[in-house]
């Protein structure tokens, strides 16, 4: 099945208020695809953390926001990338490893229980990309 | 009072409304304005009402435990009102588990719950 | 939905349809040659309007729309002045809002996208013919025709999407009776609510379950809310899980939730899952259920001696002797 990008915005984040830009934008295309309350709140969450993630630990990157179909059903999908430290660990970071909630680990971690498809690339010293994905539910 | 989140005295309790979107300086001064408030007035209890939250991720979630935590130092008790479904669910599924601070319904309830605390206190 | 809503639903403000006819390659051009060929239009509406119909009353699935000579006569008019309005130059937020109110119209009668289509055909070929007959210039003619079909498709492509929207907002509706039907949430007293789970939870069903319950609670401002399991074939490391996230969720929104239900074959599932559910409150039968809620929103069933008509149940009362809670 082929993903159609229906719209797309580029965002940056570069404050802490831009986070809150990248929420409202997500929420907006979230509601135009009928997302319920509950699914509505769950990608925004997602979004909010890693949005949050980016700017705390690489203090700027971006955001693409992007509202996709794949001919079945319409979704969401957003993509976190930043030029920070990276994380050593990923699969550790994923599980939840770290143990202050403060640190990257939880927003991760928890960012990816909420949507259906995530992925996230990250290099040491280079930077870290997360992507995710949420589908409309039935 | 420095931020922008408004403090209302009830008896002894600080009721504070969240209802505007937390930003590092928002929930400092809101933490500062309740320490003082706590402090001058010498209330025992806060509730803080975030009916008016649309989005708790781990941050917001954070600085609400964060504020607990310093409330409990000063002696006060604090009650979590009026969440809405939507985000008890998103936490929920998130694995994140809210420890350490008390919820309730809605306002009445949490005052409720604050004066039978107070009743079974030593 | 009213064409309105649809409107609405469809986004179609002026930046769509300004992009949907980008990609028709609907021109001013081509709605100036339109407007000019007005007059052409009025001369044989009749004729085309009547050879349409024709079609439509010798075809037995579109001849059931018109059932009589009345129903003819009527949507014959309608017709017109919708085979008209083509020839209107305008191709602006108030026609789409036109042509949408013939869409809604149709789709709310059961007319589907095929019969459109083959009626959108019959159009242009009729429109095509009178064209060939009375415009000299094979450019011409050409040109306007391409003009009619730019246009006749744009109409077509309007009438296609208030019909899948019609059809997504009923097949929301159809999902959330079911989701209503599948979670019937009871309030049995003031501040308590009951859900009897029925038949097979899987994985969808149990998030829908507790989306559906922190719902209700918070809608009802309930203390506490009891789940009975005892209808559930099935309890299963998903469905505890489940039960377990959703007692967490209503425990953060400052509510309560009793499982009632249990059997004796569940239990031992449970425990052999592994799956702790030791912070959770549960009872094998609903009766203690309801009674443990009472105890919650303070108001226990006490025995009383036998009741003086009009006294509430579960109130104390000096005279009778009973404890205050």
């Amino acid at each position: 099945m082929s993903t159609t990008v229906l719209e797309r915005y580029d965002m940056r984040i570069d404050t802490e208020d831009d986070i809150i830009l990248v929420r409202r934008k997500v929420r907006d295309i979230a509601q135009s695809c009928r997302f319920d309350v509950f699914a509505a709140s769950a990608v925004t969450t997602a979004a909010s953390e890693l949005a949050r993630n980016v700017w705390t630990h690489a203090g700027r990157g971006v955001a693409r926001i992007e509202k996709v179909t794949d001919d079945m059903r319409m979704g969401v999908r957003a993509d976190f990338e930043d030029q920070g430290p990276g994380i050593a660990d990923v699969t550790r970071a994923l599980a939840g490893g770290y143990s202050t909630a403060n640190s990257m680990g939880l927003g991760l971690s928890g960012s990816r229980r909420l949507v259906d498809e995530f992925s996230i690339e990250s290099t040491p010293g280079r930077g870290t990309r997360v992507t995710f994905v949420k589908w409309a539910p039935f | 009072m420095k931020g922008t989140i408004p403090l209302l005295r009830l008896g002894s309790t600080i009721v504070a409304t969240i209802h505007t979107e937390l930003r590092d300086k928002v929930a400092q001064d809101f933490q500062d304005d309740m320490l003082t408030e706590l402090e001058l007035r010498g209330a025992n209890a806060l509730v803080i009402d975030i009916s008016g939250l649309e989005t708790v991720d781990t941050y917001v979630a954070r600085v609400l435990a964060e504020t607990g935590r310093m409330a409990k130092l000063m002696g006060a008790r604090t009650v979590l009102v009026g969440m809405r479904p939507e985000i008890a669910a998103t936490l929920v599924r998130m694995g994140y588990a809210m420890d350490g601070i008390q919820t309730a319904l809605n306002l009445e309830e949490g005052l409720t719950l604050l004066r039978r605390r107070r009743r079974e206190m030593p | 939905m009213d064409h309105r809503r649809y409107m609405k639903v469809l986004k179609l403000d002026d930046a769509e349809i300004a992009s949907r006819r980008a990609f028709f390659e609907l021109t001013d051009a081509d709605l100036s040659r339109l407007a000019a060929l007005r007059p052409f239009a009025e001369k044989y509406t009749d004729a085309i309007v009547d050879r349409f119909y024709d079609l439509l009353l010798s075809h037995v699935e579109t001849k059931r729309f018109f059932p009589d000579e009345a129903t003819v006569r009527r949507v014959k008019k309608l017709q017109r002045d919708y085979f008209l309005g083509l020839f209107a130059g305008k191709c602006d937020a108030a026609y789409v809002e036109d042509r949408l109110r013939v869409g809604t119209a149709h789709e709310r009668i059961g007319l589907s996208p095929r019969w459109y289509l083959g009626a959108y055909r019959k159009y242009m070929q009729l429109i095509a013919e009178h064209l060939l007959d009375n415009l000299k210039d094979d450019a011409m003619v050409r040109q306007a025709f391409e003009s009619v079909q730019k246009i006749v498709y744009f109409d077509a492509s309007i009438a296609i999407d208030t019909y899948i929207a019609a059809k997504m907002d009923a097949l929301e509706r159809h999902q959330a009776a079911i989701r209503e039907l599948s979670t019937p949430v009871i309030r049995v007293h003031d501040r308590i609510l009951l859900l009897p789970l029925i038949g097979a939870i899987d994985s969808h069903r149990a998030d829908q379950i507790m989306d559906s319950v922190l719902l209700k609670v918070s809608e009802a401002q309930a203390r506490c809310i009891i789940i009975d399991i005892a209808g559930v074939p099935i309890v299963d490391t998903k469905v505890a899980d489940n039960l377990v996230k959703t007692t967490a969720a209503v425990r953060l929104l400052g509510a309560e939730v009793i499982l009632t239900g249990i059997t004796a074959q569940v239990a031992r599932t449970i425990i052999q899952l592994g799956v702790d559910i030791s912070t959770m409150h549960t009872l094998s039968r609903l009766s203690e259920g309801i009674e443990l809620a009472l105890t919650f929103v303070d108001k226990a069933i006490r025995r009383q001696p036998r009741r003086r008509s009009g006294q509430r149940a579960g109130a104390s009362s000096p005279k009778t002797g009973g404890k205050p809670a």
